[in-house]
């Protein structure tokens, strides 16, 4: 038997563990270097071609404009305000939206009415009902709070729905047949069976209510990332309105793949199999 | 001839659950609308916060009369059209181009997600400045959020394709445009498709949020202008316009498309038409 | 014989958390940084802020807030919540504020972006 053959199975994982681990730091190189190829081409266009300062600026002013914005502690309240009123929202919408997603999804008859209702709502998205928001609640955060749970809450709902009616009858017939109460069913069939697809709605609607956010926030202008940048529009503040575009992309990727896609991956792999 | 009574009763029945089965969706709009009804008759808020229902029709009937609801609406379909045709073409050439090559993909990937994450609205203020309020500020923010939805599923869809359906044409002698006509091209329609499907959608209420805040004409205009007349009947109005465009070309336009499409190339795909 | 033994031992040990976990942690870590590190950095350096003459005030105070920089309107707002704006002392830079409560005080000399406290004579 050769040196290599005999070598264990612990022993093959712990060296494969080990090349994980050394691999780590170029994946990250991997990820940051078209970022870099980009800065970069950034920094010649803007080299070679005139621009006026209100088109287009530096990578450099970006870097000084963010730097600026953070030591005065604008851009902390501002991300901040907008990460708040984000979780906030999140949180509201999945109380509210999960348990209608349930009751809902249990019965087929109302599965099927809500279906177009739902896709109708979400067809006038959460940014055109912004008008009678503000007609109702002024230029205020309930304003901003209320169009992003309504964009949040409609793929909840949806997902939720879907989640539930795909548990394939025989594990509530089986646990009935037991002598389960509703409660108990809720507990060990429905909200493990539909998880993953909560989380995906969960991962839909903030995307949809992120971007539904800034848009709000460019509106309403009562603090916020979108404040920050459409505020910054108007003293021509070319720099600043990238840095904010670039802070927004950055938290959204932060939430989503750092947050929301790990656990959405948790709970596929733990509760995926009733999905087979 | 009891057997036949029976089947008689069995059969009406069951055309009788089709029929309450297609009505069904209608419920919930018309439990919105009575809920509306008997909360304006029981509370009668000012006009301002909920108009009556009549007054809603009414105020969409006076903006067609005058012409200026056709006005809006060519001029926001223009601009969807526009944008989408401008982000379909783009996003299908671009994700080829990427898809059909792997490390290229490799490497656009963490920039695609980046600004995916900012497509859309996010772009305004920057783009104001270089095209100005109007159709032009709506194309763009339309064929960004279109671009990057169709591009990506693109790029999935040719990937997806399998090798053994590639190396068979090659095996018989085709070449590589050859490979992509015959069988990339149609193995990636279904994902083309979807992302047409869903870029439309997106397009459409990325339309909506930048003709709200930049622009002279358009349903997005529309509602936002009469919020400084406090004219909530029209914001209403053109909200549910909206909405029925969007569920219109949803259904009429675009699931007739892609079933259609699928059925024509046999294609073995289980077409999501819940997503 | 070694092969079993160190299969035992790799059973034994716990193993690190999966990579999903690892990014759930990292990205908490992230937005909790954000909401709340330029805060935290304030509170950490309030005692270097305050004048040793307005340290342990019982009663309301008048102050001077020093900036390191050109306030903008967004900084004037702020600044004005703790007490009543009473006009500029000298430069742009130098803010006087009246009625500052010991409590206020405390939570102005928390913020991160306030170079000093200075009594107002």
């Amino acid at each position: 038997m050769s040196a290599s053959a005999a070598r264990s199975a612990p022993a093959r994982l712990r060296e494969h563990r080990k090349g994980l681990a050394a691999g780590r730091p170029l994946r990250n190189l991997k990820i940051l270097l078209p970022f870099a190829v980009l800065v970069a081409a950034w920094w010649a266009i803007y080299l070679s071609v005139d621009f006026s300062p209100q088109v287009l600026v530096s990578p450099l002013a970006v870097w000084r404009a963010f730097a600026h914005l953070v030591s005065h502690g604008v851009m902390a309240e501002y991300a901040s305000t907008s990460l708040r009123m984000i979780g906030f929202a999140a949180l509201l919408s999945l109380l509210v939206g999960v348990p209608m997603g349930f009751a809902v999804g249990i019965n087929r008859y109302a599965a099927h009415a809500l279906d177009g209702f739902l896709r109708f709502l979400q067809g006038i998205s959460g940014i055109a009902w912004l008008p009678l928001a503000i007609i109702w609640f002024g230029f205020t955060h309930t304003t901003t709070l209320v169009i992003v749970i309504y964009t949040l809450i409609v793929p909840i709902v949806f997902n939720t729905m879907i989640g539930v009616r795909a548990i394939p009858e025989a594990y509530t017939l089986a646990l009935r047949s037991l002598g389960a109460s509703r409660l108990r069913l809720v507990k060990d069939v429905y909200l493990p069976g539909a998880l993953p697809s909560i989380v995906v709605g969960l991962r839909l609607g903030m995307g949809y209510g992120w971007r539904a956010l800034i848009a709000a926030e460019m509106l309403v202008r009562k603090g916020g990332l979108g404040d920050l940048i459409f505020g910054a529009r108007t003293f021509g503040q070319i720099d600043r309105i990238i840095t904010g575009m670039i802070v927004i992309g950055c938290l959204y990727i932060v939430v989503d793949r750092l947050i929301i896609q790990p656990i959405e991956n948790l709970t596929i792999a733990r509760w995926g199999v009733l999905r087979q | 001839m009891s057997m036949a009574k029976a089947s008689n009763r069995s059969s009406a029945r069951r055309a009788l659950d089709q029929v309450a089965w297609r009505l069904l969706p209608l419920v919930p709009f018309a439990l919105v609308l009575a809920a509306w009804i008997a909360y304006w008759t029981i509370a009668r808020p000012p006009p301002a916060t909920l108009p009556a229902v009549p007054d809603v029709a009414a105020a969409l009937w006076e903006l067609a009369a005058k012409g200026e609801l056709a006005t809006h609406v060519a001029a926001s379909l223009w601009r969807l059209l526009l944008g989408v045709l401008l982000g379909a073409i783009s996003g299908v050439i671009g994700g080829f181009i990427v898809g059909l090559n792997r490390s290229v993909s490799e490497f656009i990937s963490p920039l695609v997600v980046f600004f995916n994450a900012i497509s859309g609205i996010v772009w305004l203020p920057l783009v104001i400045g270089w095209l100005g309020i109007g159709t032009a500020l709506a194309v763009f923010l339309i064929w960004n959020t279109v671009f990057f939805i169709v591009f990506q599923n693109t790029v999935l869809g040719v990937q997806l394709v399998p090798q053994v359906y590639e190396q068979g044409v090659q095996a018989l002698g085709g070449g590589r445009w050859e490979t992509i006509r015959t069988v990339i091209l149609p193995g990636a329609l279904p994902y083309i498709l979807t992302g047409l499907r869903s870029g439309l959608g997106f397009g459409w209420r990325a339309l909506i949020a930048a003709e709200l805040v930049g622009a002279t004409t358009g349903l997005g205009q529309m509602i936002f202008g009469a919020t400084e007349y406090h004219r909530s009947d029209i914001i209403i109005g053109g909200c549910l316009i909206i909405g029925v465009i969007a569920i219109a070309m949803d259904r009429w336009l675009l699931l007739p498309i892609e079933q259609r499409t699928i059925e024509r190339w046999g294609l073995v795909f289980d077409a999501r038409k819940e997503e | 014989m070694s092969d079993m033994q160190s299969a035992r031992r790799d059973l034994s040990c716990p193993t690190l958390p999966g990579p999903d976990v690892r990014k759930i942690i990292a990205g908490v870590l992230l937005i909790v940084l954000v909401l709340f590190g330029q805060q935290l950095y304030g509170r950490v350096t309030a005692a270097g802020r305050l004048n040793p003459a307005l340290q342990g005030a019982t009663g309301p105070r008048n102050v001077i807030v020093v900036l390191d920089f050109i306030p903008d309107r967004f900084h004037n707002e702020r600044v004005a919540e703790y007490g009543v704006f009473a006009g500029r002392d000298g430069t742009l830079n130098r803010i006087r504020l009246r009625n500052v409560s010991p409590d206020s005080l405390a939570r102005l000399a928390a913020v991160a972006w306030v170079a000093r406290i200075e009594p107002l004579p």
